[in-house]
């Protein structure tokens, strides 16, 4: 697909019913993926650079949702991989599990133009009807196509 | 009701976003004006000195110290957490223009706009706890 590479997320990079234990299990999953695409370097280091920002605050949030996310030196390009889970990970929320985890890496250093994709990412992650496409979506391709309409820099 | 805001996290890259259109959609549906300024990572444009000298009261939404907060000198602000605005931004802003009807906000004791010095003065004051914080 044209432009693939270069896209906030790919379908490589969505894992539909994704079932996990802990948050740091399902976080793991979906970086693999991330250096599976090319999009991290250094799985530990990245997800160690993760763990610290998870360690401020958690970073599970109502509506079920859970975004781990982190600047790094080991990622590559501004990327998005997307859990979805049907029982659900628990990210620290109040009203329970997350059962869409956006697991965000941005690379360390990068300039405002190359993180606007990002703000609008996290824009559209306040709207319901927005994580209620992503919960009703089919497969991995159908999100990322969603991504790809929904969210521009 | 003109409301300008500040939002920022530890990040810059998420929750900076999600709390400014958190209080854009819910100052829509309630019927207040809102300016948001996005202190993050992924670009920060501020916002005009007249939008400042506008408005009712600053609310701020900041993990980290408010970028030249000397703009909002004399201005009757609030504090809030982030999380607060990411769970129920309506009610922070009900609770907000609630509390600024009834006089209860300190004014931003930010010094002059022009001088060096105002971020420092800011941090004191914040340290002196000018800064309200009204959740949590």
């Amino acid at each position: 697909m044209a432009g693939a590479k270069n896209a906030l997320t790919t379908a490589d990079l969505i894992i539909v019913g994704l079932e996990a234990d802990s948050k740091e299990s399902a976080t793991r999953m979906l970086a693999e993926r991330m250096v599976a695409t090319g999009r991290v370097t250094d799985i530990e280091g990245y997800l160690e650079d993760v763990r610290l920002r998870e360690a401020q605050m958690d970073t599970g949030l109502p509506g079920g949702i859970g975004i781990p996310h982190a600047r790094s030196a080991h990622v590559t390009r501004p990327t998005v991989a997307i859990g979805t889970s049907v029982r659900g990970v628990d990210f620290g929320a109040h009203d329970g599990p997350a059962h869409l985890i956006f697991l965000i890496g941005a690379p360390d250093g990068s300039d405002d133009a190359h993180l606007h994709i990002l703000a609008a990412l996290a824009r559209k992650l306040v709207h319901e009807d927005f994580r209620q496409s992503l919960r009703d979506a089919a497969d991995a391709h159908q999100i990322a196509a969603i991504i790809s309409k929904e969210v521009k820099p | 009701m003109r409301i300008v805001a500040v939002t920022s996290c530890i990040t810059g890259i998420a929750h900076t976003y999600m709390a400014a259109e958190a209080l854009e959609q819910a100052a829509k549906k309630l019927g207040y004006e809102i300016t948001v300024e996005t202190q993050g990572s992924a670009g920060s444009t501020a916002m005009p000195q007249a939008t400042i000298d506008l408005a009712d009261f600053c609310l701020f939404a900041n993990d980290l110290d408010v970028k030249n907060i000397e703009r909002f000198a004399g201005k009757p602000f609030v504090h809030v957490g982030v999380s607060e605005v990411l769970t129920d931004a309506e009610s922070v802003l009900d609770t907000c223009v609630r509390n600024f009807n009834t006089g209860t906000f300190a004014a931003v004791d930010g010094g002059s706009r022009t001088t060096q010095t105002s971020s420092k003065s800011a941090a004191e004051a914040e340290k002196k706890g000018f800064f309200k914080k009204l959740f949590g």
